[in-house]
C-alpha cells in the first residue's frame, strides 16, 4: 500500500472517529455526570465525569487537530502528483497531451524524456523555495474554490505571466543556453519574466483552441486517459 | 459502558449555534478566495490586441499588451497558425515603436542636406519632379520602388496609381530580390503563383527536405514547427542542403555541403535516380502532371532521357557530393509517407533560380508527393507582405493584379475594365525590374522614383554600382528612420507609420492574410505609406482614379477585384478579419473557411468535383514539368578570385537591420557582422579571428573583421548583409536569373587577404 493511502485512510478514520465522538459528546449532559461512578476503559479504570471529560478532549481537540494534521499533510504533499491535477476535468487536455509520447508539447517532451522524473506539474508551476509553496497552496486553493463553485469557463487560461524561474532553475548556465547569444542580452527581460520563454521554445500544452469542448482535439484529449 | 440515564437531545440554542459556526466557516473561506484572487498576479497589460509581427514573411501571430496607451508586451498568438511560437526578434517588438531615430518631419535637400520641410512643401516638390520628367520622358522616366514591408492597400494603390494612373508599369520593389524565382517558378508549373500547401504540411511530413534555407536563424517558428514534428516521431527525417554548416544543418539527420551555384546538378541527379529505380508516381504523372523542354510537350521517356547525363556518379565530383548521399536523399525524398520541401534565398538568389524552383515542384509532381497532409514544395518568404502585397498585387514591374501579365492583351483589358480606366492605359510594355530600374536611374531614363519601406542601398548587388545610380536620380524616400542607407541618399524624406501604428492587411508565406490594426497614433508628422500615396495621387492628378482612400475602403475594392480571379478572397472582409486569426485564399465567400491545400478538392473550393487535383491554372489542368539543364554560375572561381562568397542572415537581425539594429537586445546579441571564414583558409591566409581582412570581387572591395569559424567549409567565406558597416553588398556579383530577374546573392567569386597595418 502506498504511503499516500495510507495517509488517506487514516485521516478518514480520523475524522469519522473524531464526527462520532463529536455527536455522542453533543447529546452528554455534563452536569449530570456522577464523580463517583467508575468506568473501565481497558485495565484504567477512572470516574464517568473525568472519562467524559477525556473524551470530549478528544473529539474536540485531540482527533480534529490529528485529522486536520493529516490532511494538511495530504494535501500538501497529494496536490504535488500528476494525479490529483488530472482530478479536474478541465486538466485532463494538459496531463494526457502530457503522457502522450507522440506529443510534441513542452510538456509531453519534458514527461517523455524524463527531464523532470516526478511531480511534473507541480515541477514547472510551483515557483522556486517556500514562497512558491505558498504561492502554489493559494492558487491551488482558488483553482479548488473556482472549480467546486463552478465559476470558471473552458478552455480554462492561465491568470497572470508564467513565471520563467521555473525554466531558468533548470536551463539557465546550460551550454546550449549559453549557445542562445539574446539569452545573455535579454536576461533582465527574462529573469522578470517580461520577455516568456515561451514565445520562442514552443508550445507548453495543447493550445485553446484543441482544449475547447467540442472541438475534434478535445475529444481525442480527453479519451486518451482511459 | 453504559450512560443511557445521561443522554438527551440538541436544544435549539445549540442547534442556532452550530449553524452560526458553520456559516463562519463559509465566510472565512469564501473570505480566503476573495483574498487570493486579489493577490494572485494580474495580467501584465491592461488590454490585448491581436496582431502580426512587423518582421520575416511567417507572418506569426502576435498579441500586443497595452497599458496607458503604450505597447508594453508581446506574447505569441496560440491561436494563430504559428500556435504561439515567435522568434527573440517577435519577442522584442514590444520595443520597436520606441527605437531612437524615428524620422519625424518631411526633409526635404538643401545645399546637400537634409533639412525639415512641411509636409506640403516636401509633396509639392516630389509632385512638381514627378510632371517635369513625365513631361520631359515620359512616364517611363519615373518609377515606384516598394516592398513586401507595405500593406497590402498601400502596394495596391501605388500599383494602380503608376499603372493607370500614371501610365508606366516601372512598379517594383524588394521582393524581385527575395522571392521572383519562386514566384515565377510557380506561374510556369502551375500556371498561377503562390505555393500549393501550408505551414500546417510540416506537422504531418515524414521527410522534411530544406535546401537553400536556414530556418533556424531566418524562420525559426518554422523549424521550431519541424523540430516539434520530428520530436513527436523520430521516424521523421530531415535532410538539409547548404554549402554551410548553419544552425539548421546541424540539427539535420543527413547534411550535403554542395558547392555554391551546383545544386540543380543535386536536383537533377536525384531526379534521375528516382526514374531509375522506379520510384516515381505514374499513376499521378499520368493524370496530372505534362513535361516540357521549355518550348514543346514531350513525354516522360524525354524526361529519363534528359537526365542521364546526371547520374549522381556522373555529377558527385563537380557537386561535391557524394553519390551514394545523393541515391539515399533521393529514396528518402519518394519514399517517404509525405515530404515537404522548403527552401527560400539559397535557391531564389540565383542566376538558375526559376530553374531550381522548377525542379524542386517537379521532384513532387513524379513522385506524388502534393496535396496529402506533408507532401507539398514550399518556398518560404522573406518579408512579411511579399506574397500578398506583392506577388498577389501584382506590383512588380511584368504583372497586373491576381497572376495577371502586362504583357497579355487580355490581362490588361480585364484589369482596366475592373479599374474603370479606357482600354489601352496601362501600358504593353513591362516595367523595370529591381535591377534594371537602377540602371535606368544610372543612365538616365529613370529621373524620379518613389521609394516606399525599403532600404534598397544596402540590399541591392554590387551596391556601389546603384548607390550611385540613385545619386543621379531625384528620389522620394518614405521612411521610417532618418539615417538609413537610402534615407541619405533621398531629395525628400517622407516620415512614415510602422506597424501598428497604421492598419492594413499583410499576406504571408502561405496565402493568408491577416490583419494588423492601428493600436497607436504615429510619431509627430509622420503618416502612413497610403496617406502618401493618396497625397500624391492628387497632386498628380490621379485623384478620381483613387477613390478608395482608407485601409478598408482600399481593401474592400481589392477583395472584390479578386472575385474575377483564381485567387477569390472575395469573403475575407475587415470584419473576418478582425475576428480570425487569417485566412488562406481562395476564400470566395463569407461562410468559406479557407483554403489549406491548393488544387486539392474538398480543401480548394476552385477544383471541380470529383477531380481530386485539379491544376486548374494551367489551360489542360495540368502541372508542369521541365526539363532544365545545369548551367554553371557566370561567378567562377579562378586564381584572382579563388574563393565563393556567399551572404545571409542571423537570427536577431531581419532584413538591413534598420528595425532590429535599433533594439538593443538584439543588436547585442548579434554583435557587429564579420567576414567568416574557414580554418583551413585562415591557416592558410593566416587569418585569425579579429583580423582586418579584405574581400574583393569583380564589382567592388570591402574590408572588415574575420571570424574564423567550422561552420564555413574551405573555399567559402560568408558574410551577413544585415550590417551597413560591414555593407557586404558592395562586393557582390551583379548577375541576375534570366526569366524571374531576381539577382545571384549566393554564388560571387572573391579573394581575400589579410590587411597588414
Amino acid at each position: 500500500m502506498e504511503a499516500a493511502t495510507l495517509v488517506r485512510l487514516l485521516g478518514t478514520v480520523f475524522c469519522l472517529a473524531g464526527v462520532g465522538l463529536c455527536w455522542k459528546i453533543a447529546r452528554t449532559r455534563f452536569n449530570a455526570l456522577s464523580p463517583e461512578k467508575q468506568v473501565s476503559v481497558g485495565n484504567a479504570r477512572m470516574s464517568q465525569a473525568a472519562f467524559w471529560k477525556l473524551a470530549a478532549f478528544a473529539g474536540i481537540v485531540a482527533l480534529p487537530f490529528a485529522t486536520v494534521a493529516v490532511a494538511n499533510y495530504h494535501t500538501f504533499e497529494g496536490v504535488h502528483q500528476v494525479g490529483s491535477c488530472a482530478r479536474c476535468h478541465v486538466m485532463l487536455p494538459m496531463v494526457n497531451d502530457m503522457l502522450n509520447p507522440a506529443s510534441g508539447t513542452l510538456a509531453a517532451r519534458h514527461f517523455k524524456n524524463r527531464w523532470i522524473p516526478q511531480d511534473q506539474c507541480y515541477g514547472c508551476h510551483s515557483d522556486y523555495g517556500l514562497s512558491g509553496n505558498l504561492q502554489a497552496k493559494m492558487e491551488s486553493f482558488r483553482h479548488l474554490a473556482r472549480y467546486t463553485t463552478r465559476t470558471y469557463s473552458e478552455p480554462i487560461r492561465m491568470r497572470g505571466r508564467f513565471n520563467n524561474d521555473n525554466c531558468l532553475k533548470c536551463h539557465q548556465g546550460m551550454p546550449q543556453f549559453k549557445a542562445g547569444k539574446s539569452h545573455e542580452t535579454a536576461a533582465a527581460l527574462l529573469a522578470d519574466s517580461s520577455m516568456s520563454c515561451l514565445n520562442c521554445h514552443g508550445q507548453a500544452h495543447p493550445t485553446r483552441d484543441q482544449r475547447t469542448p467540442g472541438s475534434a482535439d478535445y475529444t481525442k484529449l480527453m479519451e486518451e486517459m482511459k | 459502558m453504559s450512560n443511557e440515564d445521561v443522554e438527551s437531545g440538541l436544544s435549539r440554542r445549540d442547534l442556532l449555534r452550530i449553524l452560526a459556526g458553520v456559516a463562519a466557516a463559509n465566510g472565512l473561506g469564501a473570505a480566503t478566495w476573495g483574498a487570493l484572487e486579489a493577490l494572485v498576479p494580474a495580467e501584465s497589460a491592461d488590454t490585448w490586441h491581436k496582431s502580426v509581427c512587423r518582421f520575416c514573411g511567417t507572418g506569426c501571430g502576435v498579441l500586443v499588451g497595452m497599458s496607458d496607451g503604450r505597447v508594453t508586451d508581446i506574447r505569441g498568438d496560440e491561436i494563430a497558425h504559428n500556435k504561439g511560437v515567435l522568434c527573440v526578434k517577435g519577442s522584442m517588438l514590444r520595443a520597436l515603436p520606441y527605437v531612437k531615430g524615428r524620422l519625424t518631419t518631411p526633409k526635404v535637400r538643401r545645399d546637400g542636406k537634409l533639412v525639415d520641410a512641411p509636409w506640403d512643401e516636401a509633396m509639392s516638390l516630389v509632385a512638381q519632379r514627378f510632371k517635369e520628367a513625365i513631361a520631359e520622358s515620359g512616364p517611363d522616366a519615373v518609377a515606384f520602388y516598394g516592398s513586401g514591408q507595405l500593406v497590402t492597400e498601400e502596394s495596391y494603390t501605388a500599383n494602380k496609381l503608376f499603372k493607370a494612373g500614371i501610365r508606366t508599369n516601372n512598379v517594383d520593389g524588394n521582393p524581385r530580390l527575395c522571392m521572383a524565382s519562386a514566384a515565377t517558378g510557380y506561374t510556369q508549373v502551375y500556371g498561377k503563383d503562390e505555393p500549393p500547401g501550408s505551414y500546417e504540411d510540416i506537422d504531418h511530413a515524414d521527410c522534411i527536405f530544406i535546401i537553400g534555407a536556414n530556418p533556424f536563424e531566418c524562420h525559426p517558428p518554422l523549424f521550431e514547427r519541424a523540430q516539434q514534428r520530428r520530436r513527436a516521431n523520430q521516424d521523421v527525417k530531415l535532410i538539409v542542403v547548404d554549402p554551410r554548416r548553419t544552425l539548421t544543418a546541424e540539427r539535420a539527420d543527413i547534411h550535403l555541403a554542395p558547392t555554391p551555384g551546383s545544386d540543380l546538378l543535386l536536383l537533377n541527379a536525384m531526379a534521375q535516380v528516382i526514374c531509375a529505380e522506379g520510384l516515381v508516381d505514374t499513376g499521378f504523372i499520368e493524370r496530372h502532371v505534362r513535361f516540357s523542354d521549355g518550348q514543346k510537350t514531350v513525354d516522360l521517356a524525354a524526361f529519363k532521357a534528359f537526365l542521364e547525363p546526371y547520374k549522381p556518379e556522373t555529377v558527385a565530383a563537380e557537386l561535391g557530393v557524394a553519390a551514394s548521399q545523393i541515391r539515399e536523399i533521393a529514396f528518402l525524398f519518394a519514399r517517404s509517407k509525405a515530404t515537404t520541401s522548403l527552401w527560400t534565398m539559397g535557391i531564389n538568389q540565383r542566376t538558375q533560380g526559376v530553374f531550381l524552383n522548377n525542379m524542386l515542384n517537379a521532384l513532387h509532381l513524379i513522385t506524388g508527393q502534393f496535396g496529402r497532409p506533408g507532401a507539398t514544395p514550399f518556398s518560404l518568404t522573406g518579408q512579411p507582405n511579399a506574397c500578398g502585397g506583392v506577388r498577389d498585387v501584382g506590383a512588380l514591374g511584368h504583372l497586373l493584379p491576381c497572376g495577371r501579365q502586362v504583357a497579355n492583351e487580355k490581362h490588361r483589358h480585364e484589369v482596366e475594365k475592373l479599374w474603370g480606366v479606357p482600354d489601352g492605359t496601362i501600358s504593353e510594355k513591362p516595367g523595370l525590374d529591381a535591377v534594371n530600374l537602377f540602371r535606368a536611374m544610372e543612365d538616365g531614363r529613370v529621373k524620379a522614383a518613389l521609394v516606399m519601406c525599403t532600404n534598397p542601398a544596402q540590399s541591392l548587388p554590387a551596391a556601389d554600382r546603384y548607390r550611385a545610380a540613385m545619386e543621379k536620380c531625384f528620389l522620394a524616400v518614405a521612411e521610417i528612420f532618418q539615417d538609413s542607407e537610402t534615407a541619405q541618399l533621398a531629395d525628400v524624406l517622407l516620415p512614415a507609420a510602422l506597424w501598428v501604428e497604421k492598419e492594413g492587411v499583410v499576406g504571408q508565406g502561405e496565402r493568408r492574410y491577416q490583419l494588423i490594426e492601428k493600436l497607436l497614433e504615429p510619431p509627430a508628422q509622420a503618416r502612413s505609406d497610403l496617406q502618401i500615396l493618396v497625397d500624391l495621387a492628387d497632386r498628380l492628378g490621379h485623384g478620381a482614379l483613387i477613390k478608395s482612400r482608407a485601409p478598408k475602403d482600399v481593401w474592400n475594392e481589392w477583395r472584390l477585384f479578386s472575385e474575377s480571379s483564381l485567387y477569390n478572397f472575395k469573403g475575407m472582409t475587415y470584419e473576418r478579419l478582425k475576428k480570425e486569426r487569417g485566412l488562406q485564399w481562395p476564400c470566395p465567400d463569407e461562410t468559406h473557411p479557407g483554403t489549406v491545400r491548393r488544387y486539392v478538392e474538398g480543401s480548394d473550393p476552385l477544383v471541380s468535383r470529383g477531380a481530386g487535383i485539379e491544376f486548374y491554372g494551367q489551360p489542360d489542368k495540368k502541372a508542369v514539368v521541365f526539363l532544365r539543364p545545369y548551367v554553371p554560375s557566370p561567378e567562377k572561381r579562378s586564381a584572382e578570385f579563388p574563393l565563393y562568397l556567399t551572404t545571409g542572415r542571423v537570427l536577431e537581425q531581419w532584413h538591413t537591420a534598420t528595425m532590429t539594429g535599433r533594439i538593443g537586445e538584439l543588436a547585442r546579441a548579434s554583435g557587429d557582422a564579420a567576414i567568416e571564414v574557414s580554418e583551413r583558409e585562415a591557416w592558410t591566409l593566416k587569418i585569425a579571428t579579429g583580423d582586418k581582412v579584405e574581400v574583393k570581387s569583380r564589382y567592388g572591395a570591402l574590408q572588415g573583421r574575420a571570424r574564423v569559424t567550422s561552420s564555413t567549409p574551405q573555399g567559402i567565406v560568408f558574410a551577413t548583409f544585415h550590417d551597413a558597416k560591414l555593407l557586404i553588398n558592395r562586393v557582390v556579383a551583379d548577375n541576375v536569373d534570366a526569366a524571374s530577374k531576381q539577382p545571384e546573392y549566393k554564388v560571387t567569386a572573391v579573394s581575400l587577404r589579410k590587411v597588414v597595418g
